[in-house]
């Protein structure tokens, strides 16, 4: 069929050249030829390679087409389809004397391939157009493809709907016998395919050009009714399947498949003990993009119960919405942003929409799926690009996948073999098509990736579907499939991605976890293969971006929390309050633009996320994912991706997007922050810390090299030196720490270097930890009066009526800061929250799970509740009440005049969230926003944000909760004399492990000089026990800087126990013993 | 004064529906979150005396749970010496905001005219209970007699 399409193409070449009309149909002829040569070769063999071949020169066709500008080619393109409105629908000009438009009447009954036929001959002859296209056609004319779609609704509604009686369809095909009037039918295909060509030239479709241009010259009905495969089930199978190897280029083997069809064909060739038809009806479509992205689609209605039965799942209000209809969505969001307080008209309009949406829908028994389709894309093109986008993204996409996983298990389970080799192939073949399309700059505007997207959904979800018997041809297809699948999705345009992403999230939950772990073992297996080049090696960088879609896949299938956490409050309550009169509705809206109002500190654009962009969603809006993001690590990957170099190719790129130049093709995994294991991150942080200490120091030893010899002026120290004195800690730290923040704040991202007045210790590391250790220990102790702790679960939290000014806070801020700055753990307690909003982000009502379980749970049997007189049992209104560190009860109202206000079912949600927003971010706000910024100024502009999750960022601060001391045992190492088999080393040991949970973490804190686990477990410590000279009556010490333990070689255990204890449990300060 | 709406409400209610075993109910002047009251209980071996108790709310309520102890000496498996009581329905795993002080009054009192030795706080009490009941009942009658607070007139 593409070879019509072909002769457009050189049609199209010539057309501005006068006078060459003749050209087209010799150009024809050749095509052909070509295209028979093709079909031949390629149905023959059922191998790549004649396809491959054919796409090359088809690309190479496409390639000198190139020498006509760009433009041209669009304006013969727009200049057809003109010509084919004009002559189809019309100027709409009822006096129209064109004898060329369909208006005036005088333009014979055509099908809709002759009428594609005479366009292309109007066009030579540069006949006369009517001024006024029709408008409702107009803004098709920006997207032929779509537009293309519209004109044979017939062709994919054959596909999509066996009931299908469309209007001008060819059902007739239904009877075999060859009537003229289906010779006439059969070309109504053609148009589509004529004006895919204009776009498209892919090898798949020279196979079918030849039939194309032949039907052209001889009308015959056979493939006819090949093509309608559905109302003419065997006989159309059995033509097509005896004549494949043959060399008859009349034949033509599908135009789609779905699932019906293919079992039947399937059950014809296990009958007929030959599978030779099948196989040459899989390697046909599934080697072509437009064939494949029309096949499995789903029938009317069909699509409907399976949205309905994905959202009572997961209450997404995208689904929901998606569901209600797309319509909705542009004119409500418009309608919002225009007048935001009509929300009544809104309301109407969402009815009215959905009605209309109805009647599309009960239409749709009648009128095939692409009328819907077009109904979907030719709206009117809004100037606004976003509005677009969003159009794209969330249209309902229409993939009949439980007849795709039934397909996929017979297929597999054949007892031919070679059908799955043969798909796998094909598959291939259809990979390299979809990526040569990425390439070609000219394809990402006006290429319909909806279709290489319908077609990769499939491909994967064959891939991944685990339902199937796990048979080794399965695994087979997956091997070799999934890289390259991985490959081509990889290179389509981000937009595409996104709506992979959303697709898969919506329609394929269930897939998720497969697909993530069939991702995962194919990068380690790649990792392991070839551990020097991970970086390097393509085909793990385009795993790895497909995890990406993924993981943005696997948040949108989870439950998302609204209103976001990124959203200040103040929307909230006016969303809330707006929510009253249109109460979904609303909510929505304001999630729309919950991401442009979003503040993100410190994020270097080249590190913004397009994916998470397009989406509108990110890790931080999703409590309980669906697949935990910890399954994401990729621990082979992790350990073998040599760090300093990501880290460099990090910073060539933040380079370059300061530099503002072109960005360079360096791919840097700490983009993909969520495949690293956090120790792997903690190294990014480190390599960041390090690097910006040592230009730091750098530049200060410059500054003391130029100062030299100025008179009394000492330059800037190359460290960040804080001299304090035990008793007065707190006090010391607060001015030395203050003065720097004040004078240079830069001084801080030096190396900390602590000396405490009067004892010696040079600070390795050692000094300052204990100085951190003693800091907190001191600053988080509730008489201190800064923090409290709550009873419930031990957490510290901030005092909301504070003795103390901000300083304090800001100093504690700092220290935190430092403390990640510095490889330091610390022993604080703060409930997820703290993290969440140190990373900028509101805390919500979930947040109150950990802050106090308690109030979370009352709080949730309050929403739960469902009785209308909830305001008697309740009797709450929105003044609320809570004790402050005096133990006084202080009262709050969370509206004017709350006190009045009761709670009831219609503002109990409000009531929650009002209430926790109280609690987590009013009421300390000023306290917390003076610790944030001392936290901000120790570590903005540090990747630490890219990197790391809340989560994450608590396990970096305070360590792991749990002691591991085998793990620790075995990545112990010895030194001066001992070995793992000494007698006293594995005494050592035998006391440890029966040591009770507190001596586990004193020992641990003389060690090391903190009693928290490290990001990473204990073996990351590499604890070091050496031997302190023979039997003495010495205590064991410690160099907790380097994490040495010092054991002189005690004569027997019991003294070893007893001096043990005795050191762990009477140290305090350093260098003592 | 301030304190939360509903307690002053369940405070009147309290007072005015004027229950037999639940009475004398009083919120401190100066703290309406502190109560008191007397438990009349009506069975063996508690019915000859009464129970001064005292509901700490938190300043909380009704979102978290309030607090019973015993200001009178009882001798009771589920009540131990210091007067802390166990009680289901106001742990903070149990506690609904809907609970009202009166519920959780009833639950009180039918469990001490009911001991539940299964969930005890004082094991030996429980064993005894479980093991010697008549030597139980003595003693607690003896207890009651020598540490309760008279019981009303009427």
């Amino acid at each position: 069929m593409s070879g019509g399409g072909e002769e457009h193409e050189q049609q199209q070449q010539k057309a501005p050249l006068p006078g060459v009309s003749s050209a087209s149909t010799s150009s024809a002829a050749a095509a052909l030829q070509g295209g028979g040569e093709a079909t031949t070769a390629g149905a023959g063999t059922g191998t790549g390679a004649a396809g491959t071949v054919g796409a090359g020169t088809a690309g190479t066709g496409g390639g000198n087409g190139r020498a006509t500008p760009e433009m041209k080619r669009s304006a013969v393109r727009n200049l057809i389809q003109r010509y084919f409105h004009q002559l189809q629908s019309g100027c709409g000009n009822a006096q129209c004397s064109n004898a060329n438009c369909a208006s005036s009447g005088k333009v014979a009954p055509m099908t809709p391939n002759e009428v594609a036929a005479r366009a292309l001959q109007l066009l030579s002859q540069d006949a006369q157009l009517c001024n006024s296209p029709t408008p409702s056609l107009a803004p098709a004319a920006n997207s032929p493809h779509q537009d293309v779609d519209m004109l044979s609704p017939n062709d994919s509604s054959s596909s999509s709907s066996s009931s299908s009686s469309s209007t001008s369809t060819i059902t007739s095909a239904s009877t075999t016998t060859t009537t003229s009037t289906q010779s006439q039918s059969q070309p109504q295909k053609r148009p589509p395919m004529l004006i895919d060509m204009l776009q498209l030239t892919t090898p798949a479709t020279t196979t079918t050009a030849a039939t194309d241009a032949d039907t052209v010259a001889v009308a015959e009905s056979e493939p006819d009714a090949e093509a309608e495969p559905e109302t003419s089930e065997t006989p159309p199978a059995t033509s097509s399947g005896n004549d494949s190897g043959a060399r008859t280029p009349t034949l033509t083997p599908a135009e789609f498949l779905d699932a019906d069809t293919l079992e039947a064909l399937y059950e014809e060739c296990v009958a007929a003990d030959s599978y030779d038809r099948l196989q040459s009806a899989i390697c046909h479509v599934f080697s072509s993009v437009e064939r494949l992205s029309k096949s499995f689609r789903c029938r009317p209605g069909q699509e409907r119960r399976h949205l309905l039965a994905k959202s009572t799942k997961t209450l997404n209000k995208e689904q929901l919405r998606q569901l209600e209809g797309e319509h909705d969505k542009d004119e409500d969001s418009t309608q919002r942003v225009e007048t935001r307080t009509e929300t009544e008209t809104v309301h109407e309009y969402r009815n009215e929409d959905a009605e209309l949406n109805e009647t599309e829908n009960t239409h749709g028994d009648n009128d095939s799926d692409d009328v819907e389709d077009e109904e979907d894309e030719d709206e009117p093109m809004d100037p606004s690009q976003h509005e677009l986008n969003d159009k794209f993204l969330h249209r309902g996409i229409k993939i009949d996948f439980l007849g795709l996983r039934r397909i996929k298990r017979l297929l597999f389970g054949a007892p031919c073999q070679v059908i799955s080799e043969n798909l796998t192939n094909s598959v291939i073949q259809l990979t390299e098509l979809i990526r040569s399309l990425s390439y070609r700059q000219e394809t990402w505007e006006t290429f319909s990736w909806e279709q290489a997207i319908h077609c990769l959904v499939i491909c994967f979800d064959m891939a991944t579907n685990t339902t199937a018997n796990n048979s080794v041809t399965d695994m087979e297809y997956l091997d070799r499939v999934l890289p390259r699948l991985c490959h081509a999705t990889a290179t389509i345009p981000v937009k595409a991605q996104a709506r992979l992403a959303l697709i898969w999230g919506e329609y394929c939950p269930d897939q998720l976890q497969s697909l993530l772990s069939s991702c995962q073992q194919q990068i380690t297996l790649l990792v392991l293969l070839n551990e020097e080049g991970v970086r390097e090696n393509a085909h793990i960088i385009s795993l790895t971006k497909v995890l990406k879609i993924v993981f943005y896949a696997n948040i949108l299938a989870s439950v998302l929390e609204r209103p976001s956490c990124r959203l200040p409050l103040q929307e909230v309550v006016e969303s809330e309050a707006a929510a009253a009169a249109a109460a979904a509705a609303n909510e929505e809206g304001e999630d729309l633009f919950a991401y442009s109002s979003l503040q993100q500190p410190h994020m270097p654009k080249f590190a913004e996320d397009p994916l998470e962009k397009f989406l509108k969603v990110s890790f931080i809006d999703c409590r309980s994912p669906l697949v935990p993001l910890e399954e994401f690590y990729n621990e082979a990957l992790s350990e073998h991706i040599q760090m300093h170099q990501d880290y460099l190719s990090y910073k060539t790129l933040a380079m370059e997007s300061e530099l503002g130049s072109s960005h360079t093709n360096y791919f840097c995994f700490m983009l993909y922050a969520f495949i690293l294991t956090p120790a792997t991150k903690v190294d990014a942080l480190y390599y960041d810390c390090r690097m910006r200490m040592y230009s730091e120091r750098y530049s200060s030893l410059y500054s003391i090299l130029h100062n030299y010899g100025q008179d009394g002026q000492e330059g800037a120290r190359p460290d960040l030196k804080l001299t304090v004195r035990r008793d007065q800690l707190i006090n010391d730290a607060l001015i030395g720490l203050e003065l720097v923040a004040m004078s240079n704040p830069k001084d801080l991202k030096k190396q900390l270097v602590v000396e405490f007045v009067g004892e010696q210790g040079i600070d390795e590391g050692g000094v300052s930890k204990e100085f951190f250790q003693l800091i907190v220990e001191e600053i988080f102790n509730p008489a201190f009066g800064m923090f409290v702790q709550e009873e419930e679960t031990n957490n510290m939290w901030f005092n909301a009526t504070p003795f103390e000014n901000g300083a304090q806070f800001t100093l504690i801020g700092i220290i935190i800061g430092l403390a990640i700055y510095n490889n330091v753990i610390l022993a604080v307690n703060f409930p997820m929250v703290v993290y969440r909003k140190l990373m900028g982000y509101r805390g919500t009502f979930y947040d109150l799970s950990d802050w106090s379980p308690t109030l979370y749970k009352s709080l949730n049997d309050m929403l739960d509740y469902q009785g209308h007189d909830m305001e008697e049992v309740f009797e709450q209104t929105f003044k609320i009440s809570y004790s402050n560190v005096f133990g006084e009860l202080v009262e709050h109202e969370l509206v004017p005049h709350g006190s009045e206000v009761l709670v009831g079912q219609h503002n109990k949600r409000l009531f929650v969230n009002l209430y926790s927003d109280f609690l987590l971010n009013v009421n300390i706000q000023q306290q917390f926003n003076a610790f944030r910024k001392g936290f901000e100024m120790v570590t903005d502009e540090s990747p630490l944000k890219l990197l790391f999750r809340p989560e994450e960022i608590e396990k970096l601060v305070c360590g792991s909760r749990e002691f591991d001391f085998v793990e620790l045992e075995h990545s112990t190492e010895y030194e001066g004399g001992y070995t793992e088999e000494t007698q006293i080393v594995q005494d050592f040991w035998s006391i440890v492990h029966a040591m009770p949970h507190e001596s586990k973490r004193k020992l641990l804190e003389f060690t090391t000089g903190s009693d928290r686990v490290p990001v990473g477990g204990l073996k990351c410590l590499r604890l070091m026990i050496t031997r302190h000279g023979p039997d003495s009556d010495r205590l064991p010490t410690s160099h907790t800087c380097f994490n040495v333990l010092l054991l002189p070689e005690y004569s027997s255990k019991e003294k070893l126990e007893e001096r043990l204890l005795k050191a762990i449990n009477y140290s305090k300060g350093f260098g003592m013993l | 004064m301030t304190a939360p709406r509903r307690l002053r409400k369940e405070l009147v209610d309290l007072q005015e529906s004027s229950l037999k075993s639940f009475r004398d109910i009083k919120a401190d002047d100066d703290n309406l979150l502190r109560w008191t009251g007397l438990i009349v209980p009506d069975n063996p071996p508690y019915n000859k005396g009464a129970f001064r108790i005292e509901i700490n709310f938190p300043a909380e309520y009704p979102f978290k749970p309030p607090k019973i102890s015993f200001k009178t000496k009882i001798y009771h498996p589920n009540i131990d010496e210091k007067g802390q009581v166990c009680l289901p329905i106001i742990s903070t795993e149990n506690w609904k905001p809907a609970t009202r002080t009166d519920q959780v009054v009833q639950a009180l009192i039918a469990l001490i005219n009911d001991p539940e030795p299964e969930h005890p706080l004082r094991a030996e009490l429980a064993e005894e209970f479980l093991k010697d009941k008549k030597k139980f009942v003595k003693n607690a009658e003896d207890y009651t007699r020598k540490h309760s607070e008279k019981r009303p007139a009427d």
